[in-house]
């Protein structure tokens, strides 16, 4: 790592993980008031992962975008970015950030106990496919992490509201019936970025492998994960499932694209993608 | 009976059944090893539990992407398709007919979750109104009494695009698989290749297609320029003429694509021109030998009856007495060799490149060190209706998902004493953001003009 890009990290860490507090303390201590100021110091904390970013590309010449500790630092930045992103624009998402922050911290965390090595952009990966592969990948990934933040807050609303005495924490966010449908509409944006994201994909592992699909466990696995969401997709339009079972479809769905990036390597090392892409 | 099995085969729960033990089927080929896929693997979990493998053998779940419970699925889940598109055809069709039948009161109207009325300021009327409208994207019928409105009108058939594309993917994906040519050759620079059979590698052999011929390629290799940056390959760039006298670049990620077939570098590797001479300094024998030791592995070759056991070392160094490299640049190019006689050590040694060893008389020369390539070479085609149907898929789920329907009808009315515009609105997909989304665009037509 390079030293400017090491100290930025460290700091984005520091503030997302005082951000996670923040905002598990506005909903255990009941106070709503504190939700802006968090997001606030989220901000900060993404200027600082922003920094980080720059500070590698400025040591190694190009965009992070291989090996785990890569997909952490960028993968994290497009949740996070999505996270304020809509936070910005309706003031009401701001708290699904209480979903995401703490996912790219743990991201964060693990990456940084990878391989963090600077290396020059392998040739592999000089490709405009490649860019398009990639970049839509993460913003799929930052799609269906913020379908799982709407679908945890969701739920915990839902809770709330259930009791004698909601939490007033939970009146800053949307109505249950425009979370259910937040839920959806993120899914979808995932949805079709995964959709260019493997078509893309396929594209370039033409070019680079010889056939554009090779059953390689990232590839299969990214299948897999597009298909759930498919049904996802099909459960809710087709079959009218809303509300709490689309809540936990969206959490529970997030795992196989989790495992897509950082688990398949545990589950089989025979990957084309290795993921340190030589 | 019939009707009933036909029922389900044409239902949305048998597609989700179908969707997700495809998905099954998916993880458990990455779980169990592949015999295609993991050949090495495959054997020696075969050598261990050979009973196991043999019951998993017999249900093909070792070749299970094409095993016959998998293309039974895929056969139903293309079945399933075609009965639900076709059963779809005229719900789309009546979803995007535009009638007068769809402009009904909008305070009476049912299926319509958003209904609202605006007091209408002096000065907007029926045609700004519809002005505005149009100018959001909405197709207007019908008249200020009683108009009906709908935007991305069209969006239903979008699904019908997303889902086909699945079908131009398999039937592309078919005629590659029957039309496919794999296969390895090795090439040093200014060797020619014309596609003959027999110079493909043994092993792994060359896949020869069910359907159609073999690769039409024909070029001799100009010139092998690999590029390394602190350890990392970053680049090689390969020259190769054509039989026309056209030159094309191949690299990494950039495949010579010529008649349906790509040829793609794959490995790289040194051959360097080696002479043995005798004491007299007559040539016993000499050749371009291929070695693969670019990634520090041992290789050999032999001349005039000696065995010679290398390695490379592309930035040549001895620390503590021992060779190593300093990098994978190549700075400091140097061979350190041993040399058996019937199995026996008779000498070993350095040949830098382009330089000389000696040993019991002999002396062996390097004259040359130019590259050799491995390409593997694939023949298919069905590859652009593949493509298509990615091509297809993208724009289908685009446009269906993004550019969903809106449907609005409304009335321009007294309510209250009051000029109104009331209305009423529905969206596909949403209800509460659509709601959100009928307040901002009915009252800013209401408030923009009210501006004016
Ligand atoms: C046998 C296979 C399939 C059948 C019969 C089928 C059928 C359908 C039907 C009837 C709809 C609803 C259309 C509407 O009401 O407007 C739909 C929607 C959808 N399906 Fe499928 N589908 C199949 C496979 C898939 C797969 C594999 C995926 C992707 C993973 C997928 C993705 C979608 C999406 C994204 C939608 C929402 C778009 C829309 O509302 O039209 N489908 N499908």
């Amino acid at each position: 790592m390079a030293y400017w890009e090491t100290i930025f990290y460290l700091v984005s860490m520091v503030i997302y993980a005082l951000a996670g507090g923040g905002f598990i303390y506005s909903f255990v201590f009941k106070n709503p008031r504190v939700v802006s100021k968090v997001t606030l110091l989220v901000l900060f904390g993404f200027i600082a992962q922003t920094a980080a970013i720059l500070a590698r590309f400025n040591a190694t010449g190009h965009l992070p975008w291989s090996g785990h500790y890569e997909y952490a630092l960028m993968g994290g930045w497009f949740i996070i970015a999505g996270t304020l992103f809509v936070g910005w624009q309706n003031k009401q998402l701001q708290g699904l950030a209480v979903g995401t922050v703490p996912l790219v911290l743990i991201m964060l965390g693990y990456g940084y106990m990878q391989n963090p090595a600077l290396t020059p952009m392998a040739a592999s990966l000089k490709t405009i496919w490649l860019y398009i592969h990639v970049y839509f990948a993460w913003l799929s990934f930052g799609g269906y992490s913020l379908a799982m933040a709407a679908g945890v807050v969701f739920l915990l609303k839902q809770k709330s509201e259930a009791q004698e005495v909601p939490n007033p924490s939970y009146e800053r966010f949307p109505s249950l019936g425009r979370l259910d449908e937040l839920i959806f509409r993120y899914v979808v944006f995932g949805f079709i970025t995964d959709t260019i994201m493997i078509s893309a994909g396929a594209i370039w592992a033409k070019d680079l492998w010889g056939s554009y699909w090779a059953w390689d466990p990232v590839e299969t696995w990214s299948l897999i994960s597009w298909l759930i969401y498919g049904i996802t997709i099909h459960l809710r339009v087709t079959f009218g499932w809303r509300e709490k079972r689309l809540a936990w479809l969206a959490i529970a769905a997030l795992s196989t694209v989790i495992i897509c990036f950082f688990g398949v390597n545990l589950v089989v090392n025979t990957s084309l993608h290795m993921f340190q892409v030589r | 009976m019939f009707t009933k099995l036909y029922k389900f085969l044409s239902s949305l729960r048998f597609t989700i059944w179908l969707i997700c033990l495809l998905g099954v089927i998916f993880a458990a080929g990455l779980w169990v090893p592949q015999k295609r896929l993991l050949k090495t693997i495959y054997l020696d979990w075969q050598q261990k539990s050979p009973d196991l493998v043999a019951f998993l053998d017999s249900f093909g779940l070792t070749t299970i992407y094409t095993s016959p419970i998998t293309v039974t699925l895929w056969l139903l889940f293309f079945l399933n398709l075609s009965l639900v598109l076709w059963q779809r055809i005229p719900v789309i069709k009546s979803r995007i007919v535009l009638s007068e039948s769809k402009i009904v009161d909008p305070e009476s109207a049912g299926g319509y979750p958003f209904h609202s009325y605006y007091p209408l300021p002096d000065g907007l009327n029926e045609d700004k109104i519809f002005a505005a409208l149009r100018k959001h994207g909405f197709t207007i019928l019908g008249n200020g009494n009683m108009f009906y409105g709908v935007k991305n009108r069209l969006s239903p058939i979008a699904f019908a695009l997303f889902h086909v594309s699945f079908f131009l993917i398999l039937f592309g994906g078919i005629i590659g698989v029957y039309t496919e040519f794999r296969g390895y050759v090795e090439l040093a620079q200014g060797e020619t290749f014309q596609g003959e059979l027999e110079r493909y590698k043994d092993d792994p052999g060359p896949k020869l297609p069910e359907i159609g011929s073999l690769p039409d390629v024909s070029f001799t290799i100009k010139s092998i320029v690999p590029r390394v940056v602190r350890n990392t390959p970053t680049g090689i760039s390969i020259m190769l003429v054509d039989s026309r006298g056209k030159s094309h670049e191949v690299g990494i990620n950039v495949p010579y694509n010529t008649n349906h077939t790509s040829v793609m570098f794959k490995h790289l590797g040194v051959a360097p021109l080696f002479i043995l001479k005798d004491s007299s300094g007559k040539e016993i024998g000499g050749a371009y030998m291929k070695l693969d030791v670019l990634k520090g592995g041992p290789d050999h070759f032999t001349l005039g009856g000696l065995l010679f056991a290398t390695r490379f070392y592309p930035d040549y160094a001895l620390v503590d007495g021992k060779p190593v490299t300093r990098s994978m640049e190549f700075n400091n190019q140097v061979f350190v060799i041993s040399v058996e006689r019937d199995g026996k050590k008779i000498a070993e040694g350095t040949v830098p490149k382009n330089g000389t060893m000696t040993f019991e008389g002999y002396r062996l020369e390097m004259q040359e060190m130019p590259f050799w390539v491995r390409f593997y070479v694939n023949k298919q085609r069905g590859l652009s209706i593949v493509y298509t149907g990615f091509a297809l898929a993208t724009i289908g789920v685009i446009w269906r998902l993004l550019f969903f329907r809106r449907e609005i009808i409304g009335s321009i009315r007294e309510k209250e004493g009051q000029l109104c515009l009331v209305v009423a609105g529905r969206s596909e997909y949403y209800k509460s953001l659509a709601e959100d989304e009928f307040v901002k665009l009915f009252s800013g037509i209401v408030r923009k003009t009210d501006e004016r």
